[in-house]
């Protein structure tokens, strides 16, 4: 059997993925608080072609071959997106620039050493709490008040204070501001409210580790001690009045998007040469 | 169908309706009181094709599986309270809040409604006295919660605080009709848009959490007769806006067409 036959077959589904991967983009390209996607591709494992038998040919190893393609993971890019202005008391922002000793970050948030060791750059997060209780994390700061007075994420999870409990409050959020670091203060007291209700923040020093849930959450899958409660000297704001947008780049996602489309065609040009090659040595060979 | 496809189609519808409420807005331009409507997106469900830990390989950066993201949604719309700007009109019916509060009027059926829609009129009662009403015909309540009756052969006067005087010709001495009724809005979100620029409120909310009494003597908020409080809608953002969420759905249409070519594509891999 014709090997590439599968190769191909397995391009146009890799392309399928990337594809999918660039329309969630763009179907999210005024999510407040929402990462890009990239799908990143990996060949299948190579594998050594020995020849063999035959009193002509001489036996032994020939050479390494992929035979494939697969699509093998969804990576975020959580580059800081622009602010826009709400003016709503509730829609809260954050600005993060975390810095790590001796890493200088491109704007994917991408450090590589010397040594070829690859460093991501640390993020912040409001940190909410899901249906199950489980912890979770986002960007996406357009909040609302339950019924109750708990602050809530427009799909209705609780938003978590530094004491790990919801924030409730009964007032009107018109007379509340929100400081840099998450402390709500009143604006006619300009003064902590009591008990002095913080918004938790959570830096995930490894960003990647993190996998998108929907509604602009994300669950962390790593080890523990990977995340920690904001410091004072992370360089991480807090704004209130604008919303992050989304950090999708229109232009590339359409030139991702065509480009995949043609990666597919490619693709399926190939199969059809195969086919065409098949079509030979079923019906032409031998023929009289 | 594939999965571009399904993203795209339903982000589509989504955008739709955020399109539609743009329109809601540019159309109430001019409507007195009109609040605008603000609306975020919200990413749709993500699911997770497990991956074997042999998919583990070096190089690689994100916990094991293969997230799909299925579009976006209209997460929620809200209400923008901010204040319009006051137009003077000289019509002693035309009453303006200035600060965060509403007008508390009666419904047909017998329960309550707020508004900001401040452009009222006193209809002539069988008895010979006016009652101040909205210009829809519904009853705008005092402080106490019943119906603000001007005795016959007076005129309303409004102060800054509500109150309402009912002042004769001179020489007669005004008569005290109690406060027109203002609430604070404490969760704006809480409140929905019955149609005539009224709002009210989801069956089993309690008002008392949405909306609370202001006290006799308001702090920030006053009232304003003689005017009319104008749209806040802001064409110019809301056009800004229109463009944007128009060029999305365009590209939404765009992925959808390269899906379909896609699966074009795939069927005609056999000629």
């Amino acid at each position: 059997m014709l090997r590439g036959l599968y190769t191909a077959a397995s391009g146009m589904i890799a392309q399928q993925r990337r594809h999918d991967a660039v329309t969630n983009n763009i179907a999210n390209l005024n999510t407040p608080g929402y990462k890009a996607m990239n799908s990143m591709t990996r060949a299948f494992p190579e594998m050594l072609v020995s020849a063999m038998g035959g009193d002509n040919v001489r036996s032994g190893p020939i050479g390494k071959i992929n035979t494939g393609v697969f699509a093998e993971e969804n990576r975020l890019s959580f580059g800081q997106g622009d602010l826009s202005e709400t003016d709503r008391p509730q829609d809260l922002a954050i600005v993060s620039d975390i810095l790590v000793d001796g890493a200088i970050f491109d704007a994917s948030g991408k450090y590589v050493d010397e040594n070829g060791n690859v460093i991501f750059q640390p993020q912040a997060f409001f940190t909410v709490q899901a249906a199950d209780g489980e912890r979770q994390y986002t960007r996406d700061g357009s909040f609302k008040t339950g019924l109750d007075g708990t602050l809530l994420t427009a799909d209705g999870a609780p938003v978590l204070g530094v004491n790990g409990q919801p924030i409730v409050l009964n007032g009107s959020w018109e007379d509340i501001s929100v400081g840099a670091d998450g402390v709500l203060y009143s604006k006619a007291l300009q003064e902590p409210l009591p008990g002095s209700p913080q918004l938790m923040i959570t830096v995930v020093n490894d960003p990647n580790q993190l996998v998108r849930q929907g509604n602009g959450r994300f669950r962390y899958a790593g080890d523990p001690a990977g995340i920690r409660p904001l410091a004072a000297d992370d360089r991480v704001q807090i704004r209130q009045g604008y919303l992050e947008r989304s950090n999708v780049d229109a232009a590339q996602s359409m030139v991702d998007i065509m480009s995949a489309l043609r990666a597919y065609e490619a693709n399926q040009k190939v199969i059809q040469f195969y086919d065409s090659s098949l079509q030979k040595a079923v019906n032409e060979i031998g023929k009289i | 169908m594939n999965n571009s496809m399904i993203a795209s189609a339903a982000s589509i519808s989504a955008i739709q309706r955020k399109l539609d409420m743009l329109a809601d807005n540019v159309a109430n331009i001019n409507t007195v009181g009109y609040k605008r409507k603000t609306s975020t997106f919200g990413d749709l469900l993500t699911s997770l094709m497990p991956h074997e830990t042999d998919f583990n390989l070096p190089g690689r950066a994100t916990p094991p599986g293969y997230t799909q993201g299925w579009g976006v949604r209209l997460a929620s719309m809200m209400l923008d309270m901010t204040q319009g700007t006051l137009q003077s009109t000289g019509n002693p019916n035309d009453v303006a809040i200035e600060g965060n509060a509403l007008f508390q009027v009666r419904m047909p059926d017998g329960t309550d409604a707020y508004t900001r829609h401040g452009a009222f009129q006193l209809i002539a009662l069988p008895s010979g006295d006016r009652q101040l009403v909205t210009d829809e015909g519904l009853a705008v309540l005092n402080r106490d919660g019943g119906d603000i009756i001007v005795p016959e052969g007076r005129n309303l006067t409004i102060t800054p605080e509500g109150n309402l005087i009912a002042v004769g010709i001179e020489g007669t001495e005004p008569i005290e009709l109690g406060q027109i009724q203002l609430v604070q809005v404490l969760k704006p979100e809480l409140l929905r848009s019955v149609g005539d620029n009224l709002y009210g409120m989801d069956a089993g909310v309690n008002p008392d959490a949405v909306v609370q009494q202001l006290p006799v003597r308001p702090v920030g908020v006053s009232v304003r007769q003689g005017f009319t409080e104008q749209s806040n809608v802001n064409l110019a953002d809301e056009m800004a806006e229109l463009i944007n969420v128009q060029r999305s759905y365009q590209l939404n249409a765009r992925a959808l067409a390269s899906a379909n070519e896609m699966l074009g594509m795939a069927n005609n891999l056999r000629g």
